[in-house]
């Protein structure tokens, strides 16, 4: 009972800073929300009894990718002078239509349809387990996406370099 | 443990979520952050039917460590070509990001 009521608590925690991610007038604080929210998923691979992937997820998305998120928008920050202007465009209203619409269709589609072959109580998923289907049944795809892991790092250091001779 | 059809929802409510920031937000940086909240989304849908429907074999799971990796370097790329485009034409705004020729 308390881990029902722990994972509302996770759920509206995720819901609420992402909506802040989307609506927030400041691109900081959208940054922070994105952080939270990120963090927030981490909680809920832990109950879904995937740890590993919990840890990731707080390695890969609560350090790196906010940190780089955080340095690009400081170094494109716009001189405003001072106002605040709209970091929504025109199109918001309908764009809110379109969200609300998919919301709808997913969260119902989700709760009507009768899930085959469902586990009520799953077993913690060990650690050896990923292990194995992540390097014997995945190993290629495993190198493969290692290989564009260093392209695209080595491509956004040329893309991000500054030239003189331009 | 709380049922398939909880985690399927919030998913789906995320990802709407981030369909709404990718179509309503100018600044190229804020659409990428929306991006990483529907991949997100996916990921999370990934593992929880990996969790209830799939517990021999996982492979929801392994999907989603893939996801991962490819958000990660997707976001490292995207904001390289940001600041690229920022030191260009001193603006980050899509909107006016619509020139096809230099």
């Amino acid at each position: 009972m308390a881990v029902e009521v722990l994972w509302w608590l996770f759920a509206i925690l995720i819901v609420g800073t992402a909506l802040g991610v989307v609506v927030s007038r400041s691109v900081i604080h959208a940054a922070i929300f994105l952080l939270v929210a990120l963090a927030g998923i981490a909680g809920m691979y832990v109950f879904l009894t995937v740890e590993f992937l919990a840890l990731v997820q707080l390695l890969i998305y609560g350090g790196a990718v906010a940190v780089l998120v955080l340095l690009a928008l400081m170094l494109t920050r716009q001189a405003t002078g001072g106002e605040r202007i709209s970091l929504n465009g025109p199109q918001a209203p309908f764009a809110a239509i379109a969200a609300i619409g998919l919301a709808a269709i997913l969260v119902a589609s989700a709760v009507v349809t009768t899930w085959p072959r469902l586990v009520d109580d799953p077993d913690a998923v060990p650690l050896g387990r990923i292990s194995e289907v992540l390097f014997e049944d995945f190993g290629a795809t495993f190198i493969l996406v290692s290989i564009l892991l260093l392209v695209a790092v080595v491509g956004a250091i040329i893309l991000a370099r500054q030239e003189d001779a331009e | 443990m709380v049922p398939v059809e909880n985690y399927l929802a919030l998913s789906g409510i995320l990802f709407a979520i981030g369909v709404y920031g990718v179509l309503a937000r100018r600044n190229a940086i804020l659409v990428l952050m929306s991006i990483e909240l529907m991949l997100n989304a996916v990921a999370l849908n990934f593992v929880a039917f990996a969790v209830f429907m799939d517990p021999e074999q996982i492979t929801g799971a392994v999907v989603a460590v893939f996801v991962i990796t490819v958000a990660a370097a997707e976001v490292g790329l995207a904001l390289a070509i940001v600041i690229r485009y920022f030191r260009m034409r001193a603006t980050s705004n899509i909107d006016e990001a619509a020139a096809l020729k230099w």
